[in-house]
């Protein structure tokens, strides 16, 4: 009975081990967003992105504070906090699964789909977005990009004189998400 | 014994498994930061307040004041008849907490100079519980006056202290002292007046709030003169800030508004003015 425990022990210890080694994080990830108003455009980017994916339960979590995001100009950063009101509501996190296969032992670029909440604004949705996934070396490469509606966020968009800022916006995320245990 | 130890070990090690990859918990980058937004626009009407213009950003500012209200009310048009007095001002943040500008009044034609620096700024954990400036101005008279240059010049040295009390209430206090190097001995005979600028600006939601400063001058003052007051009410357009107010007082820097008032606001002496702040980013 002792040796059955003691073999039981050790192979939680070997798969506890080896389910960390699938665990993939990163809190320096590049989120970037990119608006319009006519005749203009302009982007806003963070180095902030946090991120952890897990090969063995395949889930996928992903946070930014949103008051790290940087437009190049002081006064729209403070009315883009205004608007989405950072101090209240400072997260933009999605939490969820990849849905469609991934071969870890594969160094090749993989397109993936994932699925589950994203909340912006204290408002959650459920989303399907589509992103590719690549082992590396150093890490798992995480790269995706899709559009957010602000209106369907409660986020109403900001307006400058007769103009309004367009309510989709191109959101596209980049991290190299480096083994969690090492 | 040491079978059940194993046991509630192994319970541990699978619990621990399962919750490895739980939802992580979120954690802001700098949770204590210094707060945003104290007020909307680097001045408040002509106070100058704690809010600093961004790094590389050029702060475009338009202030007009009209005539007496109620000044032969319907002949001169609520005062809009009586020739504003107009201020162009350009204001530029070399970092994120220091700006110089350079601004131009109708009224004796002053060009003045001006720099801020931020000392510090109040903080979201309450750590540091006030925001703190200080600002220099050199004012110049280019009116012909066949005097020297020197005579001509003034100055005033402000230190705002600033508390975002809420997210709808900021409230400021500003010493200051200003100097004249020449007075006319009638109308003008103090070369150095100190004075107090208080401001508050009460957000009623994101695009509008109401402001009100008042210039309380302490000791000595020039004859016949009033402390200043005026109200007025922000518009925040997004590109632009839009302040409309009613003040005792023409002037538009706080030397002039201290040494020069002489109507009295609460016996209905106010005219209305407008300002207009738009920021760009170079």
């Amino acid at each position: 009975m002792k040796r059955l425990l003691l073999t039981i022990l050790t192979f939680c210890f070997l798969t506890s081990d080896i389910a960390l080694s699938q665990a993939f994080k990163t809190e320096s990830g590049n989120a970037e967003f990119k608006s319009s108003v006519p005749l203009h455009s302009f982007a806003g980017t963070s180095d902030n992105l946090v991120g952890r994916i897990s090969l063995q339960d395949s889930t996928v979590d992903f946070y930014l504070d949103l008051a790290t995001l940087d437009t190049g100009n002081g006064k729209r950063d403070k009315d883009m906090r205004k608007t989405l009101e950072t101090d209240k509501y400072p997260f933009a996190e999605f939490y969820g699964k990849v849905i469609s296969g991934f071969d870890p032992d594969s160094s090749n670029k993989q397109d993936v789909t994932v699925q589950g909440s994203f909340t912006i604004h204290d408002v959650s949705r459920e989303v399907t977005i589509n992103g590719t996934l690549q082992m590396r070396p150093e890490g798992l490469l995480v790269e995706a990009d899709w559009v957010l509606n602000m209106t369907n966020y409660n986020i109403k968009p900001p307006g400058i004189l007769f103009y309004r800022v367009e309510e989709n916006i191109d959101i596209q995320i980049e991290a190299l998400l480096k083994p969690q245990n090492s | 014994m040491r079978i059940n130890k194993l046991l509630l070990l192994l319970i541990s090690l699978l619990l621990y498994q399962n919750q490895a990859y739980a939802q992580m918990e979120r954690e802001r980058v700098n949770p204590g930061g210094a707060i945003s937004e104290t007020f909307w626009a680097p001045n408040l009407i002509g106070l100058e307040t704690t809010e600093q213009i961004s790094a590389k950003n050029l702060n475009v500012t338009i202030m007009h004041s009209f005539g007496i209200v109620s000044n032969r009310t319907l002949q001169n048009f609520f005062g809009l008849d009586i020739g504003p007095n107009v201020r162009l001002g350009l204001d530029y943040g070399i970092t994120d907490n220091w700006s110089i500008g350079i601004g131009r009044m109708t009224d004796r034609k002053v060009v003045d100079l001006r720099s801020k620096l931020n000392l510090f700024r109040q903080t979201k954990d309450n750590s540091v519980p006030f925001s703190m400036s200080i600002k220099g101005d050199l004012g110049i008279t280019t009116q012909e006056n066949n005097r020297p240059i020197k005579d001509d010049m003034n100055y005033l040295l402000s230190l705002p202290i600033a508390n975002k009390v809420s997210d709808a209430l900021s409230i400021q206090i500003a010493p200051m002292i200003a100097h004249f190097n020449h007075v006319s001995g009638i109308s003008q005979t103090e070369n150095t007046l100190y004075a107090l600028g208080l401001g508050s600006e009460f957000r009623i939601s994101r695009r509008y709030a109401l402001t009100a400063e008042y210039y309380p001058v302490l000791g000595n003052r020039n004859p016949d003169t009033i402390n200043a007051f005026a109200l007025g009410l922000n518009i925040e357009t997004g590109g632009h800030v839009f302040q409309l107010f009613f003040a005792s007082s023409s002037w538009h820097t706080e030397q002039y508004i201290i040494s020069y008032n002489d109507e009295n606001f609460w016996a209905g002496d106010f005219r209305f003015g407008f300002n207009v702040n738009r920021i760009f980013g170079l």
